[in-house]
């Protein structure tokens, strides 16, 4: 067994701060990683150590993997962290770390490579008797035979590239007139992004639930699960709100799903955390859509109900210990969602909106955690994901943490840039949310109500320009903004009083 | 000398009519308020106006006299028109007239593509820039059927909010 002292976190943004906050607890050394962007941002405040590692797209830094090493031998981390996204599920990577002798947290190479070819891991999933949505086993190489095979699938079909992700290559075949020119274009697309026109077929599953499972596998065979996420509201197929237990899982679908997701993680001998994906139908059928091998954005959910870091486990199955958690002496204790913060423009078709952060207060008080890091002052670098902080309440029943989640988003306050909080609040406030009653159609169901324009009171306005009109007079009468820090004595109690003294 | 507060596109006049300490008595067009206002050097505001609390605040924009302004949910443009801007509105009355055949970003971000050059006839919708930012890219397309005039950004370069992106004729 080998104990792990210090960690490269080969990450930014909130993933960063999160597992550095878990290496704090557990007495390990942290190591950021930045580019020419990240100088100021929170991570490199927060760790050990810092180093610089290439300019600011992310292609020059968080994705060069040959520096990110050079860094973690040069600082003689044991081990390297890698978040989500960037090279967290690049099994290129994970071989050379070890080549490096450095410990990857995550699992081997061949697993990554196993699951991340999406044919390979159907396959995988097939031989486990895991349910898999009905589609081609091997990837198809011809027109004829492609369109042979939907034929024989029926209508709705999905068609997808082999070697594919990120949406490239797949299309969405609904009338049989269409077959032809959609198989065409979705294997020239194929062709062009991935150098592969081999397609795989599914069927499509009309308005699913997205519903995951999360596991823990260690090094010595032992697997657990740690229940479900629901993970269907969603926006040009990113989630936005995340929220454990299901509302539409039963004890009973809950044990066939987490006994599913056990038996395809025992399949490949996965060491690590990771995450099974499902589709679910409203008649409760399920099917595996792929696996996710690296932690995931709405982990602390799982975490509040279980009440175990997740972070931590990882860590300590990479130093090759044997799980302590049982199957049996897991629970779900309550209920908890997570809302995603993004820096975007909710009424401008979710456009990005980067800038800088003028003020922020983050919500507190029972049950309520946030994992941000974006702070006053600091600039929102343009070159990567627009999302700034994860809210996550905890309540003992649904509708309280709904409750609970509407107060949260209440009192965040974030300006300077524009933030998608009021249309989470909104969300929080619609009948089919509130009932449990949603699957991945629903923002494009509620659209009209979630994008409502809803202005202020005429008499809201009236005080804005108010507010507008005194700070105009302020502006008039002041040489230079101070940013001192006041003494004892409360100013902002005499404000006026002094100003009126300016003005004599 | 009046002064005009413009929120979004309406316009309203304010003139305080009284003043003791943090309370106000001030006028909004033809409604008369008593408040009760209190305010730090950052622009946050607390205002109460008949027993209701109202928590704004104010973000100072690039241009002087501008400000976004945001409540609970929602946020405004701001700009505080005053003898001076007035000015220099009617001045430049004829460049406004302009602008709206320029296309500015509404966003930072970086050009990732041109495909016109300068002199280029284009149609009203086609594409004249692609702008990314945050993982996602944004085309915009020509207002109108006309020229390129102007082109103020290179490809690669990257750009602030409002900045002017192209001219066209």
């Amino acid at each position: 067994m080998q104990k792990i002292k210090k960690i490269l976190i080969a990450n930014r943004g909130e993933i960063a701060i999160r597992i550095m906050r878990t290496c704090r607890e557990m007495g390990i050394s942290t190591v950021a990683v930045f580019s020419d962007a990240d100088r100021t941002s929170m991570h490199v405040r927060y760790a050990n150590e810092a180093y610089h590692i290439g300019a600011s797209s992310s292609s020059e830094s968080y994705l060069n993997s040959a520096k990110i090493i050079e860094v973690a031998k040069m600082s003689n981390a044991d081990a390297i962290h890698p978040g989500y996204g960037f090279l967290s599920e690049n099994a290129d990577f994970a071989r050379k770390c070890a080549e490096n002798g450095i410990k990857f947290i995550g699992p081997s190479p061949e697993v990554i490579n196993q699951m991340g070819n999406k044919i390979q891991a159907r396959l995988t999933m097939i031989a486990a008797g895991v349910p898999v949505v009905p589609g081609t086993t091997e990837s198809v190489k011809t027109e004829k035979d492609a369109i042979e095979t939907i034929l024989k699938i029926g209508l709705p079909v999905m068609v997808k590239a082999a070697a594919g992700g990120g949406g490239k290559g797949m299309r969405l075949i609904t009338t049989e007139k269409e077959i032809t020119s959609l198989v065409r274009s979705a294997r020239s697309e194929a062709k062009s992004s991935f150098g592969n026109d081999s397609v795989y077929i599914e069927k499509y599953i009309t308005s699913p639930h997205h519903i995951e499972f999360q596991v823990l596998g260690d090094q010595h065979g032992n697997v657990i699960h740690l229940f479900e996420r629901e993970c269907s509201v969603q926006r040009r197929h990113q989630k936005m709100i995340e929220e454990t237990p299901s509302p539409l899982v039963t004890p009973e679908l809950r044990q066939r799903m987490g006994e599913c997701a056990v038996n395809a993680t025992k399949a490949v001998n996965y060491e690590g955390a990771g995450t099974i994906e499902f589709l679910v139908d409203n008649d409760l059928n399920f099917y595996f859509l792929e696996m996710n091998t690296r932690l995931q954005v709405e982990h602390p959910i799982t975490e509040r109900v279980t009440g175990i870091d997740l972070v931590k486990q990882q860590i300590l199955i990479a130093e090759g210990h044997v799980l302590q958690i049982t199957q049996d002496k897991l629970r779900q204790t309550g209920h908890a969602i997570e809302c995603r913060i993004y820096a975007e423009d909710s009424d401008n078709n979710f456009m990005p909106n980067p800038g800088r952060i003028y003020n922020i207060t983050q919500p507190l008080g029972l049950g309520v955690r946030t994992d941000g890091y974006v702070y006053e002052g600091y600039e929102i670098p343009i070159y990567y994901d627009s999302m700034i902080s994860k809210l996550i309440v905890w309540a003992e029943n649904r509708n309280e943490a709904i409750a609970r989640m509407k107060r949260a988003l209440y009192e965040y306050k974030i300006t300077g840039v524009k933030t998608s909080i009021k249309f989470l609040e909104r969300i929080m406030d619609t009948d089919d949310f509130r009932s449990g009653n949603y699957d991945t159609n629903f923002i494009e169901k509620n659209k009209v109500e979630l994008l409502a324009e809803k202005k202020c009171s005429t008499e809201t306005e009236d005080m804005i320009i108010i507010a507008s009109y005194i700070e105009y007079l302020d502006q008039m009468n002041i040489s230079q903004i101070s940013k001192e820090m006041y003494t004892a004595q409360n100013r902002w109690k005499k404000y006026t009083y002094q100003k009126n003294f300016e003005r004599l | 000398m009046s002064v005009q507060i413009k929120l979004d596109k309406r316009i309203a006049s304010v003139s305080i009519l009284k003043q003791f300490e943090n309370l106000l008595e001030i006028k909004v067009d033809d409604k008369i308020y008593q408040i009760d206002l209190m305010h730090n050097d950052e622009g946050i505001f607390s205002i109460l106006e008949n027993g209701r609390s109202y928590n704004i605040e104010l973000v100072p924009q690039s241009k002087p006299k501008h400000y976004t302004a945001y409540t609970l949910y929602d946020n405004y443009e701001i700009e505080v028109i005053d003898a001076e801007s007035r000015y220099l509105r009617n001045r430049s009355g004829v460049t406004q007239l302009l602008s709206e055949n320029t296309i500015s970003s509404p966003m930072p971000g970086k050009v990732i593509k041109i495909p016109v050059a300068v002199g280029d006839e284009v149609k009203k919708g086609d594409t004249v820039i692609t702008i990314s930012a945050m993982k996602m890219e944004s085309e915009y397309k020509s207002p109108i059927d006309g020229k390129i005039v102007k082109i103020f950004v290179a490809e690669g370069s990257t750009v602030e909010a409002n900045q002017k992106l192209i001219e066209i004729e």
